[in-house]
């Protein structure tokens, strides 16, 4: 499946016209040296029980938002790959930070009544938000999806993901020594 | 300068993924049980009355919910190449990839029946509906995809036979929603772009937020709500089709 989105060197042709449009310092590393150390994205493994381990926290920092679920009075806003950040959002002009759900991997979410559905890497988790201070597992769906080999941006090199090293849960930007994988 | 701007957007791509929200109608689907909430059309989470949707890159994957707190694996349906997106209208689900739009029926919602597909090139494409329009942005969002950035209005009255009726160029387009006749639309770093769409056909441009970094937008009951690289900002709109800015939750640098 993920050959159709990650290519690997045979496919570099195509990648190196791409680098040159990244500018000069990449312009100078594609092509020749053996051992080139870039900018690129690296997965970050958890094993599977770390995974499947979801807590309430207090509020936390807003790093990097990414989609955001709106349902009655509350505001979901994702913190990419981490979690769910719970807003009391009943005053638009003031909205209060109430708890961070701990989901690792986290990119998605809806609500239907008091439940939040996320997905926590290959699984799907049903969430008793009643009480945003103390969520609940209520249910777990294991191996809804596949184990993500790929980061969600686009036109990005990074290091291959092994599923031998553990489960992708996010993908932080490194330098990195000859990354294999582009899409 | 050239190389500023290819720059620029390669950075939004990193940032921003391919991926994007904006509103949904909520008004067709029956949701008992308290009902669901309202993402943007970036989503891949999506429920409409007693089913969960989830699309995954190849396929859609359906729930029953019918018991909240007990969803039920029914499967899931191919839908081919990059997916994206997902967005319930009209007892359908519009589901953005990158090729097209796949228009599928709900009449079985335990298992979606494609109506039709709107062919587009190659591109990333959130898309959201009112009425008989929908409104699909077009991103070329990597260096080697230099396809055009627009927005595409789609006359979908007959959901068999979506056909475009308007192209609007867009400098680097994200997330979109609709609320009555204002259209908003994510500009990435380049800001956000309100247009009135009395008339679907010809909208027109009524305001553009320059440095309103925005990739996703929820508008619904006179609120809109943006996320962005700055974090998320909250405004209030009203028949005078004026913004105003009602909070910020920032960015924590710490």
């Amino acid at each position: 499946m993920k050959h159709r989105f990650t290519f690997h060197l045979p496919f570099r042709r195509l990648v190196v016209p791409f680098l040159l449009l990244l500018g000069p310092a990449c312009r100078q590393n594609a092509e020749e040296e053996p051992d080139r150390q870039v900018q690129a994205l690296r997965p970050v493994y958890a094993t599977y029980e770390e995974v499947a381990t979801i807590k309430t926290l207090g509020p936390q920092p807003l790093k990097s938002p990414g989609k955001i679920y709106v349902k009655d009075r509350y505001l979901f806003i994702n913190e990419q790959g981490k979690g769910v950040h719970v807003i009391d959002n009943a005053d638009p002009a003031r909205p209060r930070k109430l708890s961070f759900i701990s989901v690792p991997g986290n990119v998605d979410m809806a609500v239907k009544g008091t439940i939040l559905y996320v997905d926590n890497t290959v699984d799907l988790v049903a969430l008793d938000i009643s009480d945003p201070a103390q969520v609940k597992v209520v249910k777990r769906i294991k191996n809804a999806y596949p184990n993500p080999s790929y980061p969600q941006e686009r036109g990005v090199q990074f290091e291959c993901a092994d599923p031998a090293r553990g489960i992708v849960v996010r993908w932080e930007t490194a330098m990195v020594s000859n990354p294999k994988c582009y899409r | 300068m050239k190389n500023l701007l290819i720059l620029t957007m390669i950075g939004l791509a990193v940032l921003a993924g391919c991926s994007e929200t904006g509103t949904r109608d909520s008004s067709g689907m029956p949701n008992p049980d308290g009902g669901s909430g309202q993402g943007g059309s970036m989503a891949r989470f999506t429920v409409a009355g007693n089913y969960l949707y989830v699309v995954n890159t190849h396929s859609l994957n359906v729930y029953d919910v019918t018991q909240n707190a007990d969803p039920k694996s029914l499967g899931k349906v191919t839908l081919g190449f990059g997916v994206e997106t997902i967005f319930p209208y009209k007892n359908h689900l519009f589901i953005g990839t990158q090729t097209g739009m796949h228009i599928m029926n709900l009449a079985n919602p335990a298992q979606p029946q494609q109506t039709s597909f709107y062919r587009h090139i190659y591109s990333c494409d959130p898309v959201v509906a009112q009425g008989d329009y929908a409104y699909v942005t077009l991103r070329s969002g990597t260096a080697c995809n230099t396809g055009p950035n627009r927005l595409e209005v789609v006359d979908i009255k007959n959901l068999a036979n979506p056909v475009r009726v308007s192209t609007i160029p867009m400098t680097n387009p994200h997330g979109l929603g609709i609320d009555g006749n204002l259209l908003f639309v994510s500009e990435g770093d380049h800001g956000l772009k309100v247009f009135d769409a009395t008339d679907p056909l010809n909208l027109r441009l009524l305001k553009n937020f320059t440095d309103l970094r925005s990739y996703d937008v929820i508008p619904g009951n006179h609120l809109l709500i943006v996320t962005g690289r700055d974090g998320i900002f909250q405004y209030r709109y009203d028949d005078s089709q004026e913004l105003t800015l009602l909070s910020k939750l920032p960015i924590d640098n710490q």
